[in-house]
């Protein structure tokens, strides 16, 4: 019976994330997602419930790229509740807020999270605008952060707080790491000179300024053209296309993210860019390989976080695979996102069973270098800025047979790994940190 | 920069604009005609957009019909939209006429709240685009997008076509009269309610058109909305409340202005369109070819 209704509930709950994520829907599946963490808990011990507030956006540019995170949570919660939970004995309680991708929303709901839900640790959020306005929350009460899908270098370093824990290649770490494979290419193929096109908001501007002072670095003969900033939220990028085609470069670099990515390369396609203008590193996590599977250029260069694919050979990835489509069928893939949120929250339970306690305090000392098992492998938390030692993945678009979207081609996929794109010492990174009170 | 670099800049400035004008042509209706500030055209956009997106996909996988199922399913999703503007009108709308200001904006912001949780109900929170290759032309020594032609053509048939609407057709003269004096109007004897209604029907018809158009070169999402109507207000607020013609003229402007300035100074594009704005509003407060009489 307790089966049964459990099965409903699953079904309710992933109805509802599957289809959609109405305001409404939130405090269902909420509600549904916190009873199905706690199942586990009718049959073992009876003890306090490990809250974690999740702060994502269903509406909003970051709304796409979240659906598959919010789906894969509440299972990655159950799965550990089936072990007892957090230390075996508190079972993870999941609280949901849309952040409407708005900073000040995601301010709010941090806020509400932390007095109303008394969660103690939060995680998410997608923009790093809403993410560093969550810091100054999070600090403030001293409650966990763990950021497994913005990424802005800001977050570990000029916005840095000991309570934040980043799970994916921070925006620097990316941006260096496509220097790493255009430099190659640089001299392989003869380039001298480039354009960039970024969003105009935080993560675009970080991500640019890394990638142009990495290359002149790597490559100081090489020339930048131009920079050409689009606003985010462009939903004709017409302009900007023949504006780079008139300059004439050898390649571009592309600061572009989220729907807009979309669009762009779209556009672009349409337009005969990427015919005229090489543009290699350009973001194409899963999520956008299987929406555009049809449609994407075969053979351009683009770059991931955290594509499972890339690690098939980890039983850690394998199971969670499975685990995923076992509930939302084999069509469906988890996205780079999904994927580091799943290694966040392992990464937390990982952390508490060695600690021995869920404290905030304890749990928060513990994390500080702490290396813990993810689907990308063991990594390691690098203890001066709490960056996860995550790599970032750089490989050509080409179909393959076992899955029906594009993937990168794994025989040339360059694995860049953080510590070889993060700033080279700690004294760097603690000279950039906020000092906070 | 050579003559044809300048020639595609032109190209793609001319179907921004026709984007634009696409977009605002409906509001400017609605907002010159009826006096209503519909918040809320975007959002309506928006779901003629999902509208067309899911009447594709059956067109493709039921009838096999390939791209040119876009033609049917912007149809439909017109149709549909037409039907949801009058009831919207009928219903809704209409209790505001006459109403101040943040009442109308209240209202269509509680709109835009709905039928975005309607969208995400229906079609979730994933991006949408169709699946449509389009490939480029070759054209000026570089590549073109043939799809701006598609834009450019359909922007000036909308136009032409409202132009003709309402300076050629006895309904398009009582729209027109109605502009300057809706109890004028009314006082003759012709029915004022079934004339907005079918204003504001036809505004979010065009906007179901515009946003079927866009769909081969553009994914839609939740939000969007609300990034597009800004721009919208400012074209018809440059071309002045209910006129179609300045609305066109506007949206030239606009989208030629941004492409151009994009060359010269990128991070500055927005600031120039705004600038023209505000230098508009200070000059002209009706706009470049609305007028001050309304009654």
């Amino acid at each position: 019976m307790a089966h049964e209704d459990a099965g409903r509930r699953w079904q309710y709950l992933s109805d509802s994330l599957t289809r959609a994520t109405s305001r409404r829907d939130f405090i269902v599946s909420v509600s549904a997602a916190g009873a199905l963490s706690l199942l586990p808990r009718a049959a073992g011990a009876q003890t306090e419930p490990y809250r974690i507030g999740v702060l994502l956006p269903t509406t909003g540019s970051g709304a796409n790229y979240s659906e598959r995170s919010i789906k894969a949570l509440p299972l990655i919660a159950a799965e550990i509740n089936r072990r007892g939970g957090m230390l075996g004995r508190h079972p993870i309680e999941l609280h949901f807020r849309d952040t409407q991708t708005k900073p000040d929303v995601g301010a709010r709901e941090a806020r509400s999270l932390i007095l109303n839900e008394k969660v103690k640790t939060v995680i998410g959020t997608w923009s790093s605008a809403v993410a560093m306005a969550v810091q100054e929350i999070v600090h403030e009460h001293k409650v966990l952060h763990l950021c497994s899908t913005s990424n802005s270098s800001r977050i570990v370093h000029e916005n840095y707080t000991p309570y934040t824990f980043m799970f994916g290649p921070d925006s620097r770490m990316q941006s260096l790491s496509t220097v790493v494979a255009i430099s190659k290419m640089i001299k392989a193929k003869g380039w001298k000179n480039y354009v960039t096109l970024g969003l105009d908001y935080e993560w675009g501007r970080d991500a640019q300024r890394t990638f142009v002072e990495g290359l002149r670095s790597a490559s100081p003969e090489t020339k930048l053209i131009r920079e050409l900033w689009a606003k985010l939220g462009e939903t004709d990028f017409g302009s900007y296309i023949t504006a780079i085609m008139a300059l004439k470069p050898d390649f571009m670099f592309g600061a572009i993210a989220g729907k807009d990515n979309e669009t762009f390369l779209q556009q672009a396609a349409a337009a005969g860019l990427l015919k005229r203008v090489a543009y290699p590193g350009v973001f194409l996590p899963v999520t956008e390989l299987m929406q555009q599977a049809k449609t994407l250029p075969r053979g351009i260069i683009g770059l991931a976080r955290c594509p499972f694919f890339a690690h098939m050979d980890n039983p850690m990835m394998q199971g969670y695979v499975r685990m995923y489509q076992e509930k939302f069928g084999k069509a469906d893939f988890p996205d780079d996102f999904a994927c580091m949120h799943f290694d966040a929250l392992n990464a937390l339970a990982q952390v508490a069973a060695k600690a021995g306690s869920v404290e905030t305090e304890t749990l928060r000392r513990a994390l500080v270098g702490a290396t813990v098992d993810t689907c990308r492998g063991r990594l390691t938390l690098r203890d001066c800025n709490n960056q996860l030692d995550a790599p970032s993945y750089v490989g050509e678009v080409v179909d393959s047979k076992d899955y029906p979207f594009p993937i990168f081609d794994l025989k040339s996929l360059i694995v860049v790994k953080g510590q070889e794109v993060w700033l080279p010492s700690c004294d760097e990174a603690r000279k950039l940190q906020k000092k906070r009170a | 920069m050579d003559l044809s670099a300048l020639a595609l800049q032109l190209l793609s400035g001319l179907s921004r604009a026709m984007m634009l004008f696409l977009l605002a042509s409906g509001l400017s209706l609605t907002f010159g005609v009826m006096n209503i500030l519909n918040f809320a055209h975007a959002t309506l956009w928006l779901l003629g957009g999902y509208l067309c997106f899911s009447v594709f996909q059956w067109l493709t996988q039921a009838g096999g019909l390939g791209s040119w199922a876009l033609v049917p399913a912007i149809a439909t999703s017109m149709a549909a939209m037409f039907a949801i503007g009058w009831a919207l009108e009928r219903f809704l709308i209409r209790r505001m006429y006459g109403r101040e200001l943040p009442e109308q904006l209240l209202l269509t912001f509680a709109l835009i709240l709905v039928i975005g949780d309607l969208i995400k109900i229906i079609w979730g929170t994933q991006n949408r685009r169709l699946p449509v290759v389009i490939e480029p032309i070759e054209m000026l020594d570089s590549f073109v997008n043939p799809y701006y032609f598609v834009i450019i053509a359909a922007g000036c048939a909308v136009a032409a076509g409202l132009w003709a609407f309402l300076h050629r057709s006895r309904y398009g003269r009582i729209v027109r009269a109605a502009v300057y004096s809706r109890d004028m109007v009314s006082a003759l004897g012709i029915r004022i309610p079934t004339i907005y209604a079918g204003v504001f029907a036809l505004g979010v018809a065009i906007a179901a058109l515009s946003a079927g158009l866009f769909l081969p070169v553009m994914s839609i999402g939740l939000g969007m909305d609300m990034q597009i109507i800004v721009q919208c207000f400012a074209v018809v607020v440059i071309g002045g409340f209910g006129s179609i013609l300045g609305t066109f003229v506007a949206s030239l402007i606009v989208g030629i202005v941004y492409a151009f300035t994009i060359l010269i100074w990128p991070e500055g594009a927005l600031v120039v369109i705004f600038l023209i704005l505000v230098a508009v509003l200070i000059v002209r407060p009706w706009g470049l070819f609305g007028s001050e009489q309304r009654t």
